[in-house]
């Protein structure tokens, strides 16, 4: 059973990423992963939009993959800072 | 075709895409809010400028579309390359 450590974070819209600790066992011939993480959406918590949210400008829009900056989620790869 | 001409192509061919962006955020964003104002403003606003754009774009460079969404033209119509999905 994975053990979540899905405690209430301070700011969702921001701190997306959650993590879990898998169960490591003895018998595993893999190099055991302790923490795995996953993102929860800010879409999950916003429910049905609002109208007039602020938005980014064109460019910008299109480089953060959303209109809404409340809605952007980056997906932080291995290592590497999204901004 | 000279360097900076195809700097500018490019460039064109970005504010195109993010208006495009734009425009598809806020579609979609219509779809449950078919009565929000500002929104159906905002995308009519953009619709329009995307038009002019287009224009501008394909009297210097040529069609973006075809079947009938564009005009095409001898020279540099969609006969020849490249192809905005090439650039």
């Amino acid at each position: 059973m994975a053990n979540q450590l899905s405690s209430m974070r301070p700011n969702p819209y921001v701190d997306q990423e959650r993590i879990w600790y898998p169960y490591i066992s003895p018998y595993d011939p893999c190099p055991p992963i302790c923490a795995k993480t996953y993102v929860v959406p800010p879409n999950q918590f916003l429910g049905f939009q609002p109208p007039n949210l602020p938005q980014y400008p064109p460019s910008q829009a299109l480089y953060h993959g959303t209109l809404w900056p409340i809605l952007f989620s980056p997906y932080k790869g291995k290592g590497e800072k999204y901004e | 075709m000279s360097k900076d001409q195809r700097v500018a192509q490019a460039e064109m061919l970005r504010n195109l895409q993010e208006i495009d962006f734009v425009l598809i955020e806020l579609n979609l964003y219509l779809d449950t809010h078919p009565n929000d104002p500002q929104a159906l403003e905002q995308y009519n606003y953009y619709a329009r400028k995307r038009n002019k754009l287009r224009y501008q774009y394909e009297t210097k460079y040529g069609p973006l579309t075809h079947f009938g969404h564009s005009f095409n033209q001898y020279p540099c119509g969609w006969s020849e390359g490249p192809w905005p999905w090439e650039i």
